[in-house]
């Protein structure tokens, strides 16, 4: 027990006394909590940069943005075309874009259509960003479906306090229908009393109509008679006599009443007699009638009236049944489906759908040459600074800058390898990629190159070459974890997100992913690709001055460790002596 | 002359470990740098080397093309070409065979190649690794190691070799082998300057000493110059009882004698000329019929001069 307790006091004195595990075994716990409290320790929202389009911002969208705005996420408006916010998605400027419609009011039933264009190879941003912009949506879309639904609860109102005014209005219509029903059923008992059928069938008709025609023959005759006996050659005596005569037959035919021994006088005397009973019979069944039609008469008023009550309400209740159609027809949107989904989004990818290995190839790539660069960069600097032959390299005519140069390229020949392997299998899988691979192998080479650097900088920064390979190992686990890989960088905090858009490892993703998903021309990243070789020139630079502190320092440890080593022999001798 | 340190001064970390530091080397000589751990001789080594830079003063170097002192911190990418370094430790790389690390460091002095095959063959003789000029380095010998590692620093044919500590580690008959390799590089022409603290067979090897004591060249020049301040050329005579010592000193004052040490019943002698003196001494030791004890007419050795300067006796 005694000997286990003095080894690990040993062990732990000698892991303090080394520097660099110190700082590892103590500084590097607490480095990556102060940098993941750093990072996390954050309520604001998610550092997203929306790019906006609409055909134009009508109030109703410039609501929707301001509410985003709110939120905290930085909004772009493209007032040209979609596309040019599609691009800028390519190049990483924005993280989605969002076609809008002109105004995000429904009229009809044809739901408003959202359009989300997101890049479908940053996974973990796709979901966050449907996630969190769609939560702003459909917040809007709850609020549009609340004021449809209201709208049409307000027309159900309106209709059914219509339908209670009208009802009473019908129940009065019903009640006086019902009186003049009544009042209807009385005059047609009262009528139906009346008989107004005639006692004769026939009056002698026939035989009045043959007296008469007769009787207008002979005043014809008369007439002719009269008319001749102007004419004739009589003597006027005569002529008055026999005028006369005509005359007086003319007016006994004119006065029939006077005949009374005539037999057609007679049967025409019966005829009229008869028909003056039948006129009196008749005139007393109209009295009879005029009296039932008499009492019907105020009942019938009555009646009148109470129908132009009824026609009035009637008009009344038509008029409201109209307004409640006007109303109803006034509610354009009646789809069901409309009033619960009024906003619809569609996720339209800013590349044609792939396989996940195409979307996660460029960051595969990245990481690959990342660490093979850092740890290879460490090792082949460690490899020379612990290699006997360190001290003899000091003495040699060659620049410092030369062994630099020659342990970037070993290492950039060892990555080349590695790459042409990588890629050459990947072609089994992505083999429409092929026209990328030189502008893709480019990028690469400067990441390599970058991550090389990167590499031999902490190689000549730590003594040992452990502490040189953990470092490395920790610093592409922090590039890895402040990539956006693991965790979606805009999860960050604001000040370590803007941060992290300078580091190398999102630079080289970025440029990747660019030229590989979406065949951007070199032309369009030129930028980014020339502050990555600026990189790379600051860590050689970097390198130099380290390389130089490192000489000095290694000369003075060199002679610090040569006279300690002396100095301990000599106690030896001493002590043997 | 080939190179000269003229008032250097090394300062580390405001401690001086070297102080005004005036030494000359010549062509074809072997410069043996002595001193206690600590007293300076690798930084001095290092100095020459071009290695680290003198604080103070100025290390120069005879250009044979111009004739002229140059200084070696401002034409040190020149210099280094004519300079071979082998340190106390081995320094070539373990895992490339013995022609490739001579290969290496060859191209890497820019010999030309065909110039350096040659070379290569003629170390590789000379050393007598040609049987093993294809093993990894790793896997030679402790004595191979120490040969190919000196074949590293002449590969190049330099002017000036440095070695620090070369013999250190090695058994004696290695160290034998190594010290007669070196004789033979001399031969070649080469300068040689070692530090070491094989006092033995810097004595043997070097025509030359520099002893640096506590940051200073305390002695430096041939060894036959060092040693004259340390001869130890004394007589001691003792007296027998009633001998008139009075009488016996009275005599010796004559002859030309430095000092004479009275120890009661021995004196001790120390004449201005041993050769001159010593027949009138020994004249006088026969005629009083007196006891010589003692005489002491040895060089001392680097290790006695080393231990006297040390010790401060």
């Amino acid at each position: 027990m005694r000997s286990i307790w003095l080894i690990t006091k040993k062990n732990v004195r000698l892991l303090l006394r080394a520097k660099g595990s110190a700082l590892i075994v103590i500084f590097a716990p607490l480095l990556i909590v102060l940098i993941l409290g750093l990072s996390y320790n954050t309520t604001s929202q998610f550092g997203l940069s929306i790019g906006v389009y609409a055909p134009s911002f009508t109030e109703d969208v410039n609501s929707f943005i301001t509410t985003l705005e709110e939120e905290e996420f930085t909004i772009e408006r493209y007032e040209s075309s979609i596309d040019e916010c599609v691009e800028e998605i390519k190049m990483g400027k924005v993280h989605t874009c969002i076609s809008l419609p002109e105004s995000l009011s429904v009229e009809d039933n044809t739901p408003r259509e959202v359009k989300f264009y997101v890049d479908p190879s940053r996974l973990n941003l796709v979901w966050m960003v449907q996630e969190t912009v769609q939560g702003k949506f459909d917040i809007k879309a709850q609020e549009i479906s609340e004021g449809l639904t209201q709208n049409i609860l307000t027309k159900v109102a309106q209709t059914q306090t219509t339908i209670t005014e009208t009802s009473g209005t019908l129940s009065s219509v019903q009640s006086e229908a019902a009186a003049v029903s009544g009042i209807t059923a009385s005059v047609k008992s009262d009528l139906s009393i009346l008989d107004l059928q005639p006692t004769t069938s026939d009056f002698g008709s026939e035989v009045l109509k043959n007296l008469t025609g007769e009787l207008k023959n002979a005043e014809e005759n008369i007439q002719k008679s009269l008319e001749r006996l102007e004419t004739a050659n009589m003597s006027t005596s005569d002529k008055n006599v026999i005028k006369r005569y005509l005359e007086s037959a003319a007016e006994s035919l004119s006065s029939t009443d006077d005949i009374d021994d005539n037999g057609t006088s007679t049967s025409a005397k019966s005829v009229f007699t008869n028909i003056i009973d039948e006129l009196n019979a008749t005139r007393t069944k109209l009295s009879k009638a005029s009296l039932a039609v008499s009492d019907a008469t105020p009942a019938l008023a009555s009646s009148g009236n109470t129908l132009q009550q009824i026609q009035s309400s009637l008009d009344s209740v038509l008029a409201s049944l109209n307004d409640i159609s006007a109303t109803l027809s006034a509610q354009k949107v009646t789809e069901a489906g409309t009033i619960v989904s009024p906003l619809t989004t569609v996720i339209e990818p800013v590349r044609e759908e792939s396989t996940y290995l195409n979307y996660l190839f460029p960051a595969i790539l990245v990481l690959v040459v990342m660490f093979s660069s850092l740890l290879l960069g460490t090792t082949l600097v460690m490899m020379e600074k612990n290699s006997p032959a360190y001290l003899r390299n000091f003495f040699l005519p060659i620049r410092k800058t030369t062994f630099i140069i020659s342990t970037y390229m070993t290492n950039v020949i060892l990555i080349v390898i590695q790459l042409i392997v990588i890629l050459g299998i990947s072609l089994f899988f992505l083999t429409d990629t092929l026209p990328q691979f030189p502008s893709l192998a480019l990028m690469l080479f400067i990441a390599a190159s970058v991550f090389t650097f990167l590499g031999m900088a902490v190689g000549y920064f730590f003594v040992s070459e452990e502490t040189g390979i953990l470092a490395s190992i920790s610093l592409g686990n922090i590039f890895l974890f402040f990539s956006g890989l693991i965790l979606p960088l805009e999860g960050l905090s604001p000040l370590l997100r803007s941060i992290t858009q300078y580091s190398p490892f999102v630079i080289a993703e970025k440029l990747v992913r660019e030229v590989f998903l979406f065949s951007t021309p070199l032309e369009a990243v030129w930028l980014d690709a020339v502050i990555f070789v600026g990189y790379a020139v600051a860590l050689f630079v970097l390198i130099i001055i380290l390389e130089s502190f490192m000489h000095k320092h290694l000369v003075h440890k060199f002679l610090r460790h040569h006279h300690k080593a002396h100095r301990q022999k000599d106690k030896r001798n001493k002590g043997r002596a | 002359m080939l190179l000269k340190l003229k008032g250097v001064t090394k300062e580390y970390r405001k401690k001086t470990i070297l102080e005004d530091v005036n030494l000359k080397i010549e062509e074809g000589d072997i410069l043996g740098v002595i001193g206690q751990s600590g007293s300076g001789k690798t930084t001095l080594l290092n100095l020459i080397a071009g290695f680290i830079e003198p604080t103070d003063g100025e290390v120069t170097y005879l250009s044979k093309v111009t004739n002229e002192e140059r200084s070696l911190t401002k034409n040190l990418h020149k210099i280094k070409r004519h300079i071979g370094f082998t340190p106390q430790h081995n320094s070539f790389y373990p895992k490339l065979t013995v022609k490739e690390n001579l290969w290496h460091f060859g191209k890497l002095y820019k010999v030309p190649s065909a110039v350096l095959k040659n070379n290569i063959r003629n170390l590789l003789n000379f050393t007598k690794l040609i049987d093993h000029q294809n093993a990894l380095a790793e896997h030679l010998s402790g004595g191979m190691q120490k040969r190919l590692d000196l074949s590293c620093s002449l590969i190049h044919k330099p002017r000036l070799l440095l070695l620090d500590e070369p013999t250190a580690d090695l058994d004696p008959i290695l160290q034998k082998e190594i010290l007669h390799l070196l004789q033979e590089v001399n031969k070649q022409g080469v300068t040689i300057v070692i530090a070491s603290h094989q006092l033995d067979s810097i004595e043997m090897l070097c025509n030359k000493i520099a002893i640096v004591h506590k940051g200073k060249v305390h002695s430096h020049g041939l060894l036959e110059d060092i040693q004259k301040p340390y001869l130890k050329e004394h007589f001691t005579i003792k007296m027998k009882q009633g001998q008139d010592k009075e009488r016996l000193l009275a005599r010796l004052k004559v002859l030309p004698i430095q000092k004479i040490v009275d120890n009661g019943h021995s004196l001790e002698i120390y004449p201005k000329d041993i050769q001159k003196t010593m027949n009138s001494i020994l004249e006088i030791i026969r005629e009083e019929n007196l006891y010589l004890h003692d005489l002491d007419m040895r060089k001392p050795s680097l290790n006695e001069i080393f231990e006297k300067i040390a010790t401060g006796k």
